[in-house]
């Protein structure tokens, strides 16, 4: 039923997105995504192109409660390897040959991304003292150090800088990590050695360039702990 | 990960990343963040809240089992998501009307909102969703809009517009033709 041409397709992979489909066409939809980049391009396409009219939906707050009936249900979850689950929990496995090379394919590439053993991932939620809201978010791991705002940077007023910092468990003397560009993304290839599990981050507002002296001069306005995940 | 990955991520994106490492903080966070969007989507389609909340756990529970296909696949965060809870609220509206509605009487109450347009907010792809969809011919408009808005399969949108099925297909297939040259215009 995927038809070939480029046109048809796309409105194809339209239909499957605006939801109209039967469910046996969107079960084919989902199998023949798999192994179709083109498919799965133009649902890609619909899905982004179309996603500002789901504002029309009224905001409203879910029932109390709810959260706490979903982190229930994560105790017997657990995320799903990629190469087990890559697109939908309700598409049937057919193990066609296709399909048994995209698995291995994405296989290769899970173990690519995770080298074995399996490298420890930490995260660090920071915010202000005295706030639960999470400011920035740190994630540490093989790939690398990512420290980002959750809801865009303010850069500090007068033209300073937020400077970051870690302090590894046991240690008194907070180490500069570096400063923090002002688009609020702050990243590093390789992790330094005092980022690590136990670890606190903590964010000081700094002259620019950050502190002249190799310490935090300013007050600490964000601070988190590293954990492993 | 380089520069210019890293700066492209939105903050959604990188809490799914973090939800991909296995990080509940995160996909609580996550939730803190979406769950009033995705429970109106969810509730705009369903009707129902029991209906609608059961569909956000497992909209989420899926966000935390397939988040890793999510970092591999790289589309804008907060449309995947919108996917995730459009489907599963649709597959939901669709079993409830097939066993206790078969006729449905609640369908063609609701008013059809010619300002649901207008609710479009005013970032750059949706300026442009805009301006496209108000190319379509009204019938075209209105099927894209009851399907993508309010879960409406062919067959319902021909109800609840008293047209044939097949015509309400076609106005489908050419609304979606003329958006989609509009958009890649």
């Amino acid at each position: 039923m995927i038809p070939e041409s480029r046109d048809e397709l796309h409105t194809l992979a339209g239909e499957y997105v605006l939801g109209v489909l039967d469910a046996a066409d969107v079960s084919k939809i989902r199998t023949a995504m798999m192994t179709n980049p083109a498919l799965r391009d133009a649902v890609a396409f619909w899905e982004e192109r179309l996603h500002p009219l789901s504002a029309a939906a009224l905001p409203t707050e879910p029932p109390p409660g709810l959260w706490d009936r979903i982190a229930a249900r994560l105790d017997g979850e657990t995320p799903t390897r990629p190469a087990l689950r890559l697109w939908s929990a309700q598409t049937p496995w057919r193990w066609s040959t296709a399909v048994f090379a995209a698995v291995a394919a994405a296989l290769a590439l899970y173990i690519a991304l995770k080298p074995v053993p399996p490298a420890p991932s930490f995260m660090a939620v920071l915010h202000a003292p005295q706030h639960n809201q999470a400011n920035w978010i740190a994630i540490a791991s093989h790939r690398g150090f990512l420290v980002r705002a959750v809801e865009g940077a303010t850069p500090p007023p007068g033209g300073r800088a937020f400077e970051l910092w870690a302090i590894p468990p046991g240690a008194a003397i907070p180490q500069s990590i570096g400063v923090i560009p002002p688009d609020g993304v702050f990243h590093l290839d390789a992790l330094p050695p005092s980022v690590r599990a136990g670890a606190t981050l903590a964010i000081s507002i700094e002259p620019p360039g950050g502190s002249p002296t190799k310490q935090p001069t300013g007050p600490v306005v964000f601070a988190g702990t590293l954990s492993e995940m | 990960m380089d520069e210019n990955r890293a700066a492209a991520l939105s903050p959604v994106a990188l809490l799914i990343e973090a939800i991909a490492l296995g990080s509940r903080a995160a996909l609580k966070r996550l939730y803190e963040l979406e769950s009033r969007r995705l429970y109106g989507i969810a509730l705009r389609i369903v009707g129902r809240p029991e209906i609608a909340s059961e569909v956000l756990q497992e909209a989420f529970l899926q966000v935390w089992q397939n988040a890793q296909a999510f970092s591999a696949q790289r589309g804008a965060a907060s449309a995947w998501l919108t996917g995730i809870v459009r489907f599963r609220a649709i597959d939901a509206v669709r079993k409830i009307r097939r066993e206790i509605l078969v006729d449905d009487p609640t369908l063609g109450d609701a008013p059809l909102e010619p300002d649901v347009i207008e609710k479009i907010d005013a970032k750059a792809e949706a300026i442009a969703l805009r301006r496209c969809l108000a190319l379509l011919d009204e019938n075209q408009r209105r099927c894209v809009v009851l399907a993508f808005v309010d879960g409406y399969s062919h067959a319902e949108i021909a109800q609840r517009l008293a047209t044939p099925l097949g015509s309400i297909k076609s106005w489908v297939r050419r609304g979606l033709a003329a958006l989609r040259s509009c958009l890649e215009s």
